[in-house]
C-alpha cells in the first residue's frame, strides 16, 4: 500500500514537472489564408519539423478558407499571427484596423491567367486586344486586369471581358480564353488536364508587365508588436526558417510527407508540381531572402487600389510594413 | 398586415444591427470587421440604387420560381395523395430527389446550363418545392369525411372534387405555407445566385464578401428583408382576398 502511494506520488510528481515544461511554450494561433496544401507548404513543415517547438512556441496552425478572414480574427482575439493578401491588409487598413505586415511571402503574385498555347502568344499588353478575358468580378484579378487594360490604353471594347467562377468549363469549351488561376495551385491542375489531351498552355503573368500587386502576407495587430515584440521576431525567425527548408529542394520529399498529412485529396504527381510552382513564386532567386517585403510593390498595390476607388484615402502602407525583412 | 409586416421586420433589423454595434463598441472592432453607422450609411448611399435592382431581379426570379413549385407540389400533391402504389411511388420519389442538398446539387445544374436566368429559376423552385410539397400532400391525403362521405354515397365523387373540397376546407393553412413559402424561394434564388450567376442580389452579397465589406452586406440584407416582408405581405393580403370570394361564390361563410 505505502509502496503504492510512493509511486503515485512519484508518478504526479513527473507529471506536474512536464505540464509546467510545457507551459512555457508561448501558446499562439496563426491563422492561414488558405486550404492546407502545397501553397501553404512552409507553415506547414514549420510546425511538424518542430520549428516552432525549438523556438519555445506552441503554434496552433489554422487552416484558411474563403469565408475566414486572419484580419478579423486578429481583432477578435482568436489569432495571434495571420496570412492576409495585400488587398485585404490595404482595405482593413482604410478602414481603421489596426494592423502591421511582418513578412511578405509570395514574391510573385500567383493570381495569373491561363491561356492555350495555340493562341498567340501574349508577348506585349496589346496582345490582350480581342481576347476573351475571364475575370472574377469583385476579386483581385478585376482590378489587376483592370489597371492592366488602363496602362495598354485598352478599352473594355477591345476586349470582351467574361466573369467566371470556380467551374473551368467555359475555358476548356473554349468560350473564354484567358483564365483567372492561381499559378502554383489551379494553375498546375489545368496544365496538367490539358496536358493530357495534348494542349499546352501559357501564364499571363501581370508582373513582367509591371502590374506588381501583393500577394500574401504574414500579418499580426499592433498590439501584439507593441507588447510581445519578442514572441513576435521568436514567431516570425521560426516561420521563416520553416518556409527556407520547406523551399529548399533537397528537403522536397519531406515536405510533401508533411502536407500530404494534411491535404489528402490531391495526387502526389500534382502536389509535387504545385510544391515546385510554389517555390518559384515564394523564393524567386537564391539572393532574395523568404519574407522580404518588397515596398515598391506595396505602394504599387496602394496606388492600383487608390484608383480602382478600393479604397477612399491613402493609407501610406509604408508605415505599416515591418522593417524586420524587408528589401 | 402589410404594414405591420414592414415594422415587425424593421424591428428585428434595428435590434441585429444594435446587437452588431454592442459587440463593436465592447470589442472596439474597426469598421472593418463591423462597420459603424457613419460608414453603413455612406454604403448605402454608395449602392442603394443598384441593390435595389438586384433586388428587383433576384424577386422576379423568386416570384416565377414560387409559381413554379406550387405548380409542380399541387401535381405531384394530387397524383401523390392516394394511398395507391403509384402514389407512394410518387411520395417516395418526390422525397428522394429532396434527400440530395441543393448546394451539392447546384453546381451540377450550373456546370449543364450555365450561369444564366434558368439556374436559378430551377434552384429557386426546388428549394420552394419540398416544404410546399409536404403541406399539400397532407392536405390531400386527408378526406373532410364529413363533405365527402355524401358524394361518395350518391355516387357523384370525382378526383376533381375530392381536390376541390379538399383545398377548399384547409384554404387558410393553404394560402400561410404559399406566403411563407415566398421566404424559401428567395432564399433558394439568392443560394443560385451565390454559388454562380452574374446578376441578382446574391451575387452582389458575393462581391461584397470577396472584399470583405460588412456595410454592403447589411445594405444588401435590409433590401432583401423590405422588399421579402412586401412580397409576403401582398400574397397574404392576395389570400384573404381569394377567400372572401371563394366563400361568398360558395355562398358560405368566410373562413
Amino acid at each position: 500500500m505505502r509502496k503504492r502511494t510512493v509511486i503515485s506520488l512519484i508518478f504526479l510528481l513527473v507529471l506536474m514537472s512536464a505540464t509546467s515544461l510545457q507551459a512555457k511554450d508561448v501558446q499562439l494561433n496563426y491563422r492561414l489564408k488558405w486550404l492546407f496544401n502545397s501553397s501553404v507548404a512552409g507553415d506547414i513543415y514549420a510546425d511538424v519539423n518542430g520549428y516552432f517547438k525549438a523556438a519555445g512556441l506552441s503554434v496552433t496552425v489554422k487552416e484558411g478558407s474563403p469565408e475566414k478572414n486572419a484580419i478579423n480574427e486578429l481583432e477578435l482575439r482568436h489569432a495571434d499571427f495571420g496570412v492576409a493578401s495585400a488587398d485585404q491588409v490595404i482595405r482593413a487598413l482604410d478602414k481603421g484596423a489596426k494592423i502591421v505586415v511582418l513578412a511578405q511571402l509570395f514574391q510573385v503574385n500567383p493570381m495569373q491567367w491561363i491561356y492555350r498555347a495555340d493562341q498567340p502568344e501574349i508577348k506585349t499588353l496589346q496582345d490582350l486586344k480581342g481576347r476573351n478575358i475571364g475575370i472574377t468580378f469583385g476579386g483581385n484579378d478585376e482590378t489587376v486586369m483592370n489597371t492592366i487594360l488602363a496602362k495598354a490604353g485598352i478599352s473594355k471594347k477591345e476586349v470582351t471581358i467574361t466573369g467566371v467562377r470556380f467551374d473551368f468549363t467555359p475555358f476548356f469549351m473554349r468560350k473564354v480564353d484567358v483564365w483567372p488561376v492561381y499559378r502554383n495551385s489551379q494553375g498546375v491542375i489545368l496544365k496538367d488536364k490539358l496536358a493530357k489531351e495534348g494542349e499546352a498552355v501559357y501564364f499571363f503573368n501581370p508582373a513582367d508587365f509591371g502590374v506588381n500587386f501583393v500577394a500574401n502576407s504574414v500579418i499580426t495587430s499592433e498590439v501584439m508588436l507593441k507588447n510581445k515584440p519578442a514572441v513576435v521576431e521568436t514567431f516570425l525567425g521560426a516561420l521563416l526558417k520553416g518556409w527556407e527548408a520547406a523551399m529548399d529542394p533537397a528537403n522536397e520529399a519531406d515536405v510533401l510527407n508533411a502536407v500530404k498529412r494534411l491535404d489528402t485529396s490531391t495526387h502526389d504527381a500534382i502536389m509535387q508540381q504545385q510544391l515546385a510552382a510554389t517555390r518559384d513564386l515564394i523564393k524567386p532567386s537564391p539572393s532574395i531572402p523568404i519574407g522580404t517585403i518588397d515596398m515598391a510593390a506595396w505602394q504599387q498595390t496602394e496606388q492600383i487600389m487608390l484608383k480602382e476607388k478600393q479604397i477612399k484615402k491613402p493609407v501610406h502602407i509604408e508605415t505599416r510594413l515591418s522593417r524586420l525583412v524587408q528589401k | 398586415m402589410l404594414f405591420r409586416r414592414i415594422y415587425q421586420f424593421l424591428i428585428v433589423y434595428i435590434i441585429g444591427i444594435g446587437f452588431l454595434l454592442a459587440i463593436k463598441a465592447v470589442l472596439s472592432l474597426s469598421d472593418y470587421v463591423i462597420p459603424g453607422i457613419p460608414l453603413v450609411i455612406e454604403t448605402a448611399g454608395q449602392v442603394f440604387t443598384g441593390y435595389f435592382f438586384d433586388v428587383m431581379n433576384t424577386l422576379s426570379v423568386t416570384v416565377l420560381g414560387q409559381g413554379i413549385s406550387i405548380i409542380m407540389a399541387f401535381t405531384v400533391g394530387i397524383a401523390g395523395r392516394k394511398s395507391s402504389w403509384i402514389g407512394s411511388f410518387i411520395k417516395v420519389t418526390a422525397y428522394n430527389i429532396q434527400a440530395y442538398p441543393i448546394v451539392a446539387l447546384a453546381p451540377i445544374i450550373f456546370i449543364l446550363l450555365g450561369d444564366g436566368f434558368i439556374p436559378r429559376l430551377m434552384i429557386a423552385s426546388m428549394i420552394c418545392y419540398f416544404p410546399l410539397l409536404l403541406s399539400v400532400l397532407g392536405i390531400m391525403a386527408t378526406p373532410v369525411t364529413d363533405i365527402e362521405h355524401f358524394y361518395i354515397v350518391t355516387g357523384r365523387m370525382r378526383w376533381q372534387l375530392e381536390v376541390k373540397i379538399r383545398a377548399f376546407e384547409n384554404l387558410s393553412k393553404l394560402t400561410t405555407v404559399i406566403a411563407g413559402s415566398a421566404t424559401l424561394a428567395m432564399a433558394g434564388t439568392i443560394v443560385a445566385e451565390f454559388i454562380a450567376a452574374n446578376a441578382g442580389i446574391g451575387y452582389s452579397i458575393r462581391i461584397a464578401l470577396y472584399q470583405s465589406d460588412l456595410a454592403k452586406i447589411l445594405i444588401a440584407l435590409f433590401m432583401i428583408g423590405i422588399i421579402i416582408s412586401i412580397y409576403q405581405g401582398i400574397l397574404e393580403t392576395l389570400g384573404e382576398v381569394i377567400k372572401v370570394k371563394w366563400s361568398i361564390s360558395k355562398k358560405g361563410e368566410v373562413l
